[in-house]
């Protein structure tokens, strides 16, 4: 154990007293390791907002859609399908929505041309819309009761309809719906897990059928479950609509594909990790060629200490770790550069920076922490540390076959 | 010869070279006894060099027989000869082979790595034969701040540090002035005891009449094997200095 103790002392010895040298050979490793961290780590932070967000909005949503049974036109729900499904166990809180066909919107008479041939969705939705979709009002109101009980020409419109509008908070503005003047009461924020409602108009289900004839059913279903029984729910959930009837139900939850392209977004990942790993080889043949020199360089001392009794093993071993030090503590500097980089680039773009990314190396995805620490820095470890053993194989090999004789010009 | 001698060559030969084979030592016998202070001379050439790499375990005989405390080392691994070599023998060399980027005190330490002694130990034992040689002040100096006489004195230090049988010392005051090298020979005299033998190799006959014995060399032959003394010890005009019997090494009064 002592004897192992003074080689690494003997190693390090070594490279302290060629401290630039020493510093030049390890930027190999620093710039290897600290591409690969900083390529995981940049990649995940910058879709850190997105998982962020998937944690505030929850994995817990379901929607529902009506297929109807094969064939049929403007399939929807029965009118009591929210009841049924709210006492569906593991429901938490359920909103129904029905899409209208057919309906042009246009913000004034003059663009109606314009907005038939790109038309806007409009929608009509229970009062627990918001709620169920966990998202604010960012001016006026929400329908209300009133609205809801004599079915009032009012609408509720997403964001990107209300800038494509040119709707300003607090104006006292209408929009025709097949030529009807309705009255904007509110905009609603982003609704992330399901964007097409961004470039909604939302209206009460009595104006709908009021003014359009459309019946008070809707069409599909927003459920917030348990988080613990997403999947109980989502399979229960055709039996609970149609009570075993022929119409089909579609589910799906759409945080799942909020997921999904968060992970599939790797490429770049992988490309800066590339450039790192061709950055730690290329380091590996400078460390190596380096040694060799400082080999030669240093044959009398290899000659000196074979002299004073270290056998060949010991010289080898010697200089193996000199290289080993230099990818472990270049390797360490790597992930504190990486670490730099993740910290001081999320800053400049505005992400929350990830310092324990999930490392996807093709099909294999390494979670983000094994023994405490971050599996990405232990990967990055391990590489700089396979280069620099393998490159202070040769150099090591050389310095052991010196012959002592040789190098120590008796005589 | 009995098995009692410290070093022993019988028919020895050193050959060097495949196509035409060139006789560094060609059949060489002798021994060197505990406690003797021999002198190895010869032009260049005449395979006092080859002489010196075999005896200090650097090499080994082409042909021939080569013990070292009755042991055979052509059966010995390289980890063994090694371990043998540091245990032995301690070298001394024309131009000190100091480790450049070590002080005095870790050159000197060098000779007890792998040892399995603790730091403090190996400290202490390094400080006890620089202090022998006059060098404990000068203990955290590195070889390019010291003159040639103390790195000469400091690589005496690193040789004895692990109490061998044998000092081998390759033209010890070959690169000193007059005054350093007549001080190095001091030490040799003071470093003499009748448990540490010393082999000098040299050209320098002044040199080589400080020994008790005088063997000389030419075209790989021993030509001469003289005993120009008969005592042990008693040509040390250091005085007081020396080898208690017990290993401990004493201190001595260096001047210079």
């Amino acid at each position: 154990m002592r004897s192992v103790l003074d080689l690494i002392s003997v190693a390090l010895s070594g490279l302290t007293s060629r401290v630039s040298r020493t510093l030049l050979i390890m930027l190999g490793p620093i710039i290897g390791v600290s591409a690969i961290v900083a390529a995981v780590g940049l990649t995940e932070s910058a879709k850190g907002d997105l998982q962020a967000d998937l944690a505030e909005l929850g994995t817990n949503l379901i929607t529902a859609d009506a297929a109807g049974s094969f064939g049929a036109q403007n399939p929807s729900f029965p009118e009591d399908v929210v009841e049924r499904v709210s006492s569906l166990s593991g429901v938490e809180s359920v909103t129904g929505v029905r899409a209208l066909d057919g309906i042009i919107t246009s913000p004034y008479d003059a663009a109606t041309t314009y907005y038939t041939a790109f038309p806007t969705p409009v929608l009509t939705a229970d009062p627990g819309f918001l709620e169920v979709m966990q998202i604010e009002l960012l001016s006026g109101r929400w329908l209300n009761d009133f609205d809801y009980e004599n079915g009032a020409r009012v609408a509720v419109i997403g964001v990107d309809i209300a800038n494509e509008f040119n709707y300003l908070a607090g104006d006292n503005r209408t929009l025709l719906l097949d030529g009807l003047e309705f009255g904007i009461v509110g905009v609603y924020d982003n609704v992330r897990l399901a964007d097409a409602f961004n470039t909604s108009v939302l209206i009460p289900p009595l104006a709908a059928d009021n003014e359009f004839d459309t019946g008070l059913e809707t069409n599909t279903l927003y459920i917030r479950a348990d988080p613990e029984r997403v999947e109980e729910v989502e399979d229960n959930l055709p039996i609970a609509i149609n009570l075993g009837g022929s119409e089909e139900v579609n589910t799906s939850i759409p945080s799942d594909a909020l997921e999904a392209s968060a992970k599939a977004d790797s490429t770049l990942q992988v490309i800066v990790a590339s450039m790192g790993i061709l950055a730690l080889i290329v380091g590996g043949v400078g460390i190596a060629n380096v040694m060799s020199i400082s080999v030669i360089q240093r044959s009398a001392e290899i000659g000196i200490r074979r002299a004073l009794g270290h056998g060949r093993g010991l010289i080898a071993w010697q200089f193996l770790l000199e290289a080993v030090a230099v990818g472990f503590f270049g390797g360490l500097a790597g992930v504190g550069v990486g670490i730099f980089i993740v910290v001081f680039a999320s800053r400049i773009f505005d992400w929350t920076h990830v310092l324990d990314p999930v490392l996807v190396i093709g099909s294999l995805e390494f979670s983000s922490h094994s023994m405490g620490v971050p599996t990405v820095y232990l990967l990055g470890m391990g590489a700089a540390l396979l280069t620099s053993v393998v490159a202070g194989l040769y150099p090591s090999v050389k310095a052991a076959r010196l012959e002592p004789l040789e190098t120590l010009r008796l005589g | 010869m009995s098995d009692g001698s410290l070093l022993q060559l019988e028919e020895v030969s050193r050959i060097y070279g495949d196509e035409v084979k060139v006789h560094a030592l060609d059949r060489v016998s002798m021994s060197i006894e505990a406690g003797e202070f021999v002198s190895i001379v010869g032009p260049s050439g005449s395979g006092k060099s080859t002489m010196l790499g075999l005896l200090g375990l650097l090499d080994l005989p082409s042909i021939g027989i080569m013990r070292v405390t009755g042991t055979s080392v052509r059966d010995l691994s390289d980890y063994e000869r090694s371990r043998l070599r540091g245990d032995v023998v301690g070298f001394i060399f024309q131009q000190f082979h100091l480790i450049p980027h070590l002080d005095a005190r870790r050159n000197v330490e060098t000779a007890l790595l792998y040892r399995n002694l603790s730091p403090g130990e190996r400290r202490r034992r390094a400080m006890e034969a620089l202090d022998i040689v006059g060098l404990a002040p000068r203990s955290d100096h590195r070889p390019v701040q010291l003159s040639g006489g103390e790195q000469q004195r400091v690589a005496i230090a690193r040789a004895i540090v692990t109490k061998p049988k044998l000092l081998l010392a390759d033209e010890p005051t070959g690169a000193l002035d007059s005054s350093n090298a007549a001080n190095v020979m001091e030490i040799f005299q003071d470093l003499h005891t009748p448990i540490r033998a010393i082999a000098i190799v040299t050209h320098d006959p002044a040199v080589a009449a400080t020994a008790q014995r005088r063997i000389s060399m030419k075209d790989g032959q021993i030509v001469a094997d003289e005993q120009l003394r008969e005592s042990n010890g008693s040509t040390s005009f250091g005085g007081t200095m020396g080898d208690d019997g017990n290993g401990t090494l004493t201190a001595p009064e260096v001047s210079g």
